[in-house]
C-alpha cells in the first residue's frame, strides 16, 4: 500500500473502525492456523485454544472469539516475557506455561512472539493451546490430587526462549520430546502454535508498514479509549449496588468440608466502575485446585462481562473499568510457590464466575444471570491408555455432550454451554472421530429431560454421557463439582440439577464411584456422567406458557413437571401437545395465592 | 449449435442471460413469480427474444441447453418452509441435531436464544442398533423396532425421512435395511440415507446433510419437474439442467434425488463467471454485491475453492450442509443498511436495514434513518434522475437532511464527509468477508484480481480493493447478472469419493491404483451415460490429506493418474507440504502424509455459449455529462459521467468519473483509472500500479 498522510484519528471515526476490523481479521487468521494445523483433538476439534494480540505495553488488544478463561490474562504472559528478557529480539518465540508468571494452568502451553517493526517492539502475539500432555506425573493435564507442583510433575517453562532468529532452540524441543507423552503430537501442536503466532507477526508488521507505527500506536490508544467509553456507558445504565456472594465447593480430598469461595462485587454506575474483591478467601491448600492469578482475574471478569452489553469491545480499554482485587497466597488469588494450580481453569474458577454474575442479578430484574454447569466431569475429562491392537499410547481430553448454561434475564440457558471457562465457545468431539482414533466406544450422548433449573427463563439442560474402552484399559481422570452444591438459580429461578457420575459394569450393574478420581476402566466397562443443568432466572410461574408447551412437546420436560413447577396445564392430542390456557390460568392463580 | 440460456431466479428478480452462437450475450430481467416460476422466466425470455430479434418460440426451440439456478432450496431451509421431516438415528444419539458440534461466536452473550434443531426432537427416533468404527456390528438392527418407529412416523404424518446411523460410512448395511423398510411400509415416501448422500466421517455433518436433503425432496421434486414440464410445453428444444453448489450443473433426474446440491447453488456460479471474465485465469476474488447481501468466492491456480463447511444461517448454530461445495462467504450488507452512532461515539453501519419498506430516506416512503444508498446519492455517485431507470422520484434533500441530523452534526463534519464515512464503514463488512475467505483458502488478495458483480458492486469496489491492497478490479459488462452469466459456461460436474486411508511412508501402490482405477471407471460410466465425447471429458482427482493426528484435510490435486514409484509418492507429499505451508505458514517436510479421501471430479463439457465476442468500437465520442461529486473531503469535484455502453474498447479514462450502465454504476475514484477491455468489460486500475 502506498503511504499517504493519515488523517488525525480523533476526528476520523472511519479509520478507527477500519483499524479495529483489521486487528480482528489478524486474530482470526491466527486462530484459523492453529485450529486447522493442530494435531490433538482438543485443539483441532474442540478448539481448546485461543489467540490474542497484546501491545508492547502489555495491554490486551484483541482476542476475537477466544476462550474467556484463556484470553483475559494474556497481558500477564507478555509482562513476564518483557521482565525476564531484556535481550528480546526479532525472531524470538517463547514457550510459557508458568502459573506463577501469569499463565492460566500448566496444561496450557503459550507461544509468545514479540513483534518488532524497524527494531522496535510493538506487539506480542499469543497463541495459547491446551495440550494433550505436559509430562505430568499421571497421564492427565488436570491433577486435582497433586499436593504441589512436584507431585503435579509437569515441565514448567517460565517463558523460555524456544525460537531464536526464527529457528527452534533444539535443547528445549528435545526436553519436551523426551518428557511429554506422544512427542510427535506435542510437536505438531507446538508447530501449530508457532505458525499462529508467526502469522500474526507477519500481518502486524504489514499493518505497521502501511500505517506507520506512530499512527498505529495512536489508533490503539483511541481504540482503548473508545472501549472504555462504551464500558462506562454500559455501566451507567445499571443501578448501584454492592453484594457479597459466597459459593461452597463440593468436598474434595484435602478439603473434606468443601470450601466457601467468597467475593464482593460492587457496581458503581456514577464512576463507571466494577470492583470484584476476592481477598477474603482461604489460604492456598495442598491440592491442585488453587487458582492462578490469571484464572482468578479471568473468572471474576467473565462474571462481569456476562452481565454487560456484549457489543462493548473486549480489550484493555473496557477492562480498565473492572478491578479484581486479589491477595497473595490465596486459593482464589495469587498462588504461592509451590502450590499447584493444575485445575485453575475450572472448579474454583467456575465458583468465582458464578458468584460474580449472580451478584449482578441482585441489582434487579434484567441484570446478571444464574449459574451454569461447573467442574471437570469425566465427559470433559482426560482419557489415557494404550491400544493393545497396535501398542500405541493415547492421551487426550475429551468433550462429549455438554453442560447446561445459565438462564439470563431474556434467554434460556444453552445446552452446549459446557463450563464458564469456555462459555459455549468450545466445541464437542465427534463420536466417529473419537472412535476412529481411540479404542473407545461412546454409548450415549444425550440431553436429560426434567432436570432444568426452572424459571421464567430456564437453565440449559444437562447431558448424560457414557463411554468406555473397547480394547485394553483406560484411565479416566476428572474432578466433579456441583453435586452437593449445584448451579444456583436467581430471582426465584430454581437451582440446576446436581452433577453425577457412576460406573457401569460389564454386566450392566451400576457402581458408585468417587466424584473426583482417576478411574481405571476395563474393556466393556463404562463411566457415566450426568452434567448439571443451568440455574433458572425468575419465577417459573412467570414463564410464557407457550414456551412450556413447546418444552413438553419436544420432550425437554414432562407434562407433570409442566404443571407442578410451572403451573402450566397441557394435554396430548394426536397432532401434538396442546396448551390448556384456562386451566393454566387457574393453576397459576392458585399457586400464587398459596 | 444453438442458443444457450441461463436463468437465475432470486427472491425479487429473475435474471436471464442468452448466449447466441456468435458470442453475443443478451441480458433480461423480470420480477420473480414464486407461485409458478415459469411465468417470470417466460416474461424475461420474451424480452430477450425481442432484443435478439427472433420469436420467443424460435428462441426456445433453438436452445440446446437451459440452465436454471434458484434460491428456492436455500430459502426453504432458512425459513423452515420444507417438508415435515422425520429423522432416524442410532440409540443414544437422539440429540445429534440439537448439539450440532457446539460452539458459538460471542462468548459473553447470554442473551441469545438457543436455535432449534433442524428436525424437531419430537420427530426424531432412535433405532436399536450399533455399527462400530471397523464396520463390525455391535448390535444388529431390530427390524421389528424399525417397523414400529415407521408406523409412528406415519401416524405423525411426516412427508420425508432422513436417516443417519453411526458408522454407516464404513458399513452401510443398517441404513440400507432401513431404506428398504421405508420403501416397503411407506411406499413413495421420500427418504435420504446419509452414507449414500455424503459419505463423510463426523456424524453431525452427515446427519444434518441427510435431514436437509430429505426435507427438500417433496418440494424440489415438484418444483423442478413443474418447470421442466412448462418448458417442454413451451417448446424448449434442448435440455434443462439445474445449477448445483459444486459450481456445475446436473440433470433434473439427478438433482431431485439429492436436492441438497441445489442449496446455495446460485452464488457458486459467480466464480465460474469470474473464470470466464478473467481469461487467462489467475488468482481471483469474485464478489457479488446484491441489494441485500454480499457473496465472495475465490479461484486459485485455476481451481474454484471448495469447502466442507457451508452453514445456513449463522456458523456453528445454523445448519451445516456438510457437502464439499464452492466456498462462498456471505454477509447481509445491502444498500439499505442503516448508519448510526453508538454510545462510544463510533460510526456504525448495519446490521439494521431499512429494507425495501420504508427503504432509504431518499425514496420518500417514510424512512428516517440514513442508509448506504442515501450516502451514495449525496456523494453524487448515483444519478437521481435515472434511479431505478427513472421509475422512482428521488429526494436528495431528504437524504442530506437525514445524514446531517444523525451523523454529520454529532460527529461535527460536513454531510459529504459523513456520507463518505458511511460508505467506508459499510465497506468494512465486505472487506472482512473477503479477508476471511482468503485466509481460509490461503490466498493473498494483494496478488489477486478482484472480479466485481452485482448491482451495487461498482459503487465502492475500488475502495474495498484499496483497503485490501489490491490494485485491479474487473467489472464484467454482465456484472449485474454475474451468477446467471456464469450459468452460460457451466458444465455438468459430479464428484465421486473413495475413502482409503493411506500413509505416504507405507504406501500400498496396488490398493491405491485399484481405487484410482475404480474412480476412473465411475467417471467413465458417468460420461457414457451422458453420451459425452472424449474431447468433452475432463477428469480431476484430488486427495484430501493431512499430517498424522490432524483432522482437517487439505485438498491436493494429483498430478499422476497412477502411482508407480517412490518419486510419484514423494511428489504427492511435496505437494502437500507446499499447500500446508501456503495455508498455515508452517510445514513439516520430513513428516509422512496421511491421505484420507480421494475425490474425483468429472466435468462433462456441454455445448457452451461462445466466449464473449470482442465488441466493435463505437463511432464518435460517448456522451459525457458532468456532476458534482465528493471524495472524502469537503471540496466537491466535477466528475465526468459516461454511458458505459457507448465506451469503445481500449478507452482509458481517469477518475474521478462515473460510468453508468443499465442496472449498475461503476465509480472511478480519483486515484484510479478505468480501461475498457477488448471484450467490453471494465478494468479498474489503481494509479501508479499498472504493470
Amino acid at each position: 500500500m502506498t503511504q499517504t498522510a493519515t488523517p488525525s484519528l480523533a476526528t476520523d471515526p472511519v479509520l478507527l473502525a477500519v483499524f479495529a476490523n483489521r486487528l480482528d481479521s489478524i486474530c482470526r487468521e491466527m486462530q484459523n492456523t492453529l485450529l486447522r494445523s493442530a494435531r490433538s483433538s482438543m485443539i483441532n476439534v474442540a478448539r481448546d485454544f485461543s489467540c490474542s494480540i497484546v501491545t508492547a505495553g502489555n495491554e490486551l488488544l484483541v482476542s476475537a472469539e477466544g476462550l474467556p478463561v484463556h484470553v483475559l490474562g494474556s497481558q500477564f504472559l507478555s509482562e513476564a516475557m518483557c521482565e525476564l528478557h531484556a535481550d528480546l529480539a526479532e525472531g524470538d518465540a517463547f514457550l510459557h506455561n508458568d502459573v506463577y508468571l501469569g499463565n492460566s494452568h500448566g496444561g496450557d502451553h503459550c507461544i509468545l512472539v514479540p513483534v518488532f517493526f524497524k527494531g522496535e517492539h510493538v506487539f506480542t502475539t499469543v497463541a495459547k493451546a491446551h495440550q494433550a500432555d505436559i509430562g505430568n506425573a499421571l497421564p492427565t493435564t488436570y491433577a486435582p490430587f497433586a499436593r504441589d507442583v512436584y507431585e503435579e510433575g509437569a515441565l514448567i517453562f517460565p517463558c523460555v526462549r524456544i525460537q531464536k532468529e526464527y529457528e527452534d532452540v533444539p535443547d528445549i524441543i528435545r526436553m519436551c520430546r523426551r518428557r511429554i507423552r506422544i512427542p510427535e503430537q506435542w510437536y505438531g501442536d507446538y508447530l501449530a502454535g508457532v505458525g499462529a503466532a508467526r502469522i500474526g507477526e507477519r500481518r502486524l508488521k504489514e499493518l505497521c508498514a502501511e500505517r506507520g507505527v506512530e499512527s498505529v500506536r495512536s489508533l490503539i490508544q483511541e481504540w482503548f479509549d473508545y472501549g472504555e467509553r462504551r464500558m462506562v456507558a454500559a455501566l451507567k445504565t445499571m443501578p448501584a449496588g454492592s453484594f457479597a456472594g459466597a459459593a461452597t465447593n463440593d468436598p474434595y480430598p484435602g478439603l473434606p468440608d468443601g470450601v466457601e469461595i467468597r467475593g464482593t462485587t460492587t457496581i458503581d454506575p456514577d464512576e463507571g466502575r466494577v470492583v470484584v474483591d476476592l481477598t477474603d478467601n482461604a489460604d492456598n491448600y495442598p491440592g491442585g485446585l488453587n487458582l492462578s492469578r490469571a484464572c482468578s482475574t479471568a473468572a471474576a471478569m467473565i462474571g462481569v462481562l456476562n452481565s454487560i452489553d456484549p457489543d462493548v469491545p473486549h480489550n484493555e480499554g473496557s477492562y480498565r473499568r473492572i478491578t479484581v482485587l486479589l491477595r497473595e497466597g490465596c486459593i482464589v488469588g495469587i498462588p504461592e510457590f509451590p502450590h499447584s494450580c493444575s485445575m485453575a481453569t475450572t472448579n474454583f474458577a467456575d465458583r468465582v464466575q458464578g458468584l460474580t454474575q449472580t451478584a449482578f442479578a441482585e441489582l434487579g430484574d434484567g441484570y446478571g444471570a444464574a449459574e451454569g454447569n461447573m467442574g471437570l466431569s469425566p465427559a470433559i475429562g482426560m482419557i489415557a491408555g494404550e491400544d493393545p491392537e497396535n501398542g500405541r499410547p493415547y492421551i487426550t481430553q475429551v468433550f462429549y455432550g455438554s453442560g447446561g448454561g445459565p438462564a439470563s434475564p431474556i434467554a434460556d440457558g444453552w445446552p452446549t454451554y459446557q463450563l464458564p471457562a469456555c462459555a459455549g465457545v468450545i466445541h464437542k468431539d465427534s463420536v466417529e472421530l473419537s472412535e476412529q482414533r481411540y479404542p473407545i466406544r461412546i454409548y450415549e450422548e444425550s440431553l436429560v429431560a426434567d432436570g432444568e433449573g426452572a424459571g421464567r427463563q430456564r437453565g440449559g439442560l444437562g447431558s448424560r454421557v457414557a463411554f468406555g474402552p473397547i480394547r485394553g484399559n483406560m484411565i479416566s481422570t476428572y474432578a466433579l463439582d456441583g453435586h452437593e452444591n449445584p448451579p444456583r438459580g436467581v430471582r426465584g429461578g430454581t437451582n440446576g440439577s446436581p452433577q453425577q457420575v457412576w460406573k457401569l459394569n460389564v454386566d450392566g450393574t451400576r457402581e458408585e464411584i468417587d466424584r473426583i478420581g482417576a478411574l481405571d476402566l476395563d474393556s466393556g466397562e463404562a463411566i457415566v456422567t450426568m452434567t448439571s443443568s443451568g440455574g433458572g432466572y425468575g419465577d417459573p410461574l412467570d414463564r410464557d406458557p407457550e414456551l412450556v408447551r413447546e418444552d413438553v412437546s419436544e420432550g425437554w420436560i414432562s407434562p407433570e413437571r409442566a404443571e407442578s413447577v410451572y403451573g402450566v396445564v397441557v394435554s396430548q392430542s394426536p397432532t401434538g401437545v396442546e396448551l390448556d390456557a384456562q386451566a393454566t390460568d387457574q393453576a397459576r392463580r392458585a399457586r400464587r395465592a398459596s | 449449435m444453438g442458443y444457450r440460456i441461463s436463468v437465475d431466479t432470486g427472491g425479487t428478480f429473475t435474471d436471464i442471460v442468452c448466449g447466441a452462437p456468435d458470442g453475443t450475450v443478451t441480458v433480461s430481467k423480470a420480477p420473480t413469480t414464486p407461485a409458478r416460476i415459469f411465468e417470470g422466466v417466460n416474461e424475461a425470455l420474451t424480452y430477450a427474444a425481442e432484443e435478439i430479434g427472433i420469436s420467443y418460440r424460435d428462441l426456445l426451440a433453438q436452445t440446446d441447453v437451459l440452465t436454471y439456478g434458484t434460491t428456492r432450496a436455500t430459502n426453504a431451509v432458512i425459513t423452515g418452509n420444507t417438508a415435515r421431516t422425520g429423522f432416524l438415528t442410532t440409540r443414544g444419539f437422539r440429540d445429534v441435531l440439537v448439539f450440532r458440534e457446539g460452539g458459538k461466536l460471542e462468548p459473553f452473550n447470554l442473551r441469545q436464544e438457543y436455535p432449534d434443531p433442524y428436525v424437531p426432537r419430537r420427530l426424531t427416533y432412535e433405532l436399536d442398533e450399533r455399527t462400530m468404527a471397523d464396520g463390525s456390528i455391535a448390535e444388529p438392527l431390530h427390524e421389528a423396532q424399525v417397523r414400529e418407529v415407521l408406523a409412528e412416523l406415519e401416524a405423525a404424518e411426516v412427508e420425508a425421512i432422513g436417516v443417519c446411523l453411526l458408522w454407516s460410512i464404513v458399513n452401510g448395511e443398517h441404513e440400507a435395511a432401513v431404506g428398504a423398510l421405508i420403501e416397503e411400509l411407506l411406499p413413495g415416501m421420500p427418504y435420504t440415507l446419509s452414507h449414500r448422500l455424503n459419505p463423510i466421517i463426523r456424524e453431525y455433518r452427515r446427519a444434518s446433510a441427510a435431514a436437509i436433503d430429505a426435507s427438500l425432496k417433496p418440494l424440489m421434486q415438484e418444483h423442478f419437474r413443474g418447470l421442466q414440464q412448462d418448458l417442454v410445453d413451451a417448446g424448449l428444444g434442448g435440455q434443462l439442467f439445474i445449477v448445483t453448489s459444486v459450481g456445475g450443473i446436473a440433470e433434473v433426474d439427478d438433482i431431485i434425488e439429492r436436492p441438497l446440491y441445489s442449496v446455495n447453488s446460485g452464488p457458486a456460479m459467480a466464480p465460474v463467471a469470474g473464470k470466464v471474465a478473467a481469461r487467462p485465469v489467475e488468482d481471483l476474488v469474485v464478489c457479488d454485491t446484491g441489494g441485500t447481501s454480499f457473496d465472495v468466492s475465490v479461484v486459485r491456480d485455476g481451481y474454484i475453492s471448495f469447502t466442507r463447511e457451508t452453514w445456513l444461517n449463522e456458523i456453528f448454530t445454523g445448519h451445516i450442509t456438510g457437502l464439499s461445495s464452492v466456498d462462498v462467504h456471505n454477509v447481509g450488507a445491502g444498500g439499505g443498511s442503516i448508519a448510526w452512532i453508538d454510545p462510544g461515539g463510533l460510526l456504525r453501519v448495519g446490521p439494521q436495514s431499512a429494507g425495501a419498506v420504508p427503504g432509504p430516506v431518499c425514496y420518500g416512503r417514510g424512512g428516517e434513518s440514513p442508509t448506504v444508498t442515501d450516502s451514495a446519492l449525496v456523494l453524487g455517485y448515483i444519478d437521481p434522475e435515472y434511479f431505478l431507470g427513472g421509475r422512482l422520484a428521488i429526494d436528495v434533500d431528504a437524504a442530506r437532511e437525514a445524514i446531517d441530523r444523525v451523523i454529520a452534526t454529532p460527529l461535527e463534519m460536513s454531510v459529504e464527509r459523513a456520507a463518505w464515512s458511511i460508505l467506508a464503514v459499510w465497506n468494512e463488512h465486505m472487506v472482512t468477508a473477503i479477508r476471511d475467505i482468503t485466509i481460509d483458502q490461503g490466498i493473498d488478495p494483494r496478488e489477486s484480481l478482484l472480479v466485481s458483480g452485482g448491482g451495487a458492486g461498482g459503487l465502492t469496489i475500488a475502495r474495498i480493493a484499496a483497503e485490501l491492497g489490491c490494485d485491479r478490479v474487473l467489472v464484467p459488462s454482465t456484472a449485474p447478472v454475474l451468477s446467471a452469466w456464469g450459468g452460460l459456461y457451466a458444465n455438468i460436474v459430479t464428484e465421486f469419493t473413495a475413502n482409503l486411508p493411506m500413509v505416504t511412508n507405507a504406501f500400498d501402490y496396488n490398493t491405491v491404483n485399484t481405487m484410482l482405477g475404480g474412480l476412473d471407471s465411475d467417471m467413465d460410466a458417468f460420461f457414457e451415460r451422458l453420451g459425452i465425447a472424449d474431447e468433452g471429458r475432463s477428469k480431476e482427482v484430488f486427495v484430501e490429506a493431512r499430517y498424522p493426528y490432524q483432522v482437517w484435510e487439505l485438498d491436493v490435486p494429483l498430478t499422476t493418474s497412477r502411482f508407480n514409484s517412490a518419486e510419484d509418492v514423494g511428489a504427492l507429499a511435496e505437494a502437500f507440504h507446499g499447500v500446508h505451508e501456503r495455508v498455515f505458514a508452517v510445514k513439516e517436510p520430513d513428516k509422512e502424509v496421511e491421505c484420507v479421501h480421494w475425490k474425483a471430479r468429472a466435468t462433462a463439457a456441454l455445448a457452451q455459449a461462445a466466449l464473449p465476442a470482442a465488441r466493435a468500437g463505437q463511432n464518435g465520442d460517448p456522451r459525457v455529462a458532468h456532476r458534482r461529486t465528493w471524495w472524502g473531503d469537503d471540496k466537491g469535484l466535477d466528475a465526468r459521467i459516461y454511458m458505459g455502453a457507448e465506451l469503445a474498447p481500449d478507452t482509458q479514462l481517469d477518475g474521478p468519473a462515473i460510468v453508468e450502465l443499465p442496472m449498475t454504476t461503476i465509480v472511478v475514484y480519483p486515484d484510479w483509472s478505468l480501461e475498457v477491455t477488448s471484450s467490453g468489460d471494465f478494468l479498474l486500475i489503481r494509479n501508479g500500479t499498472a504493470d
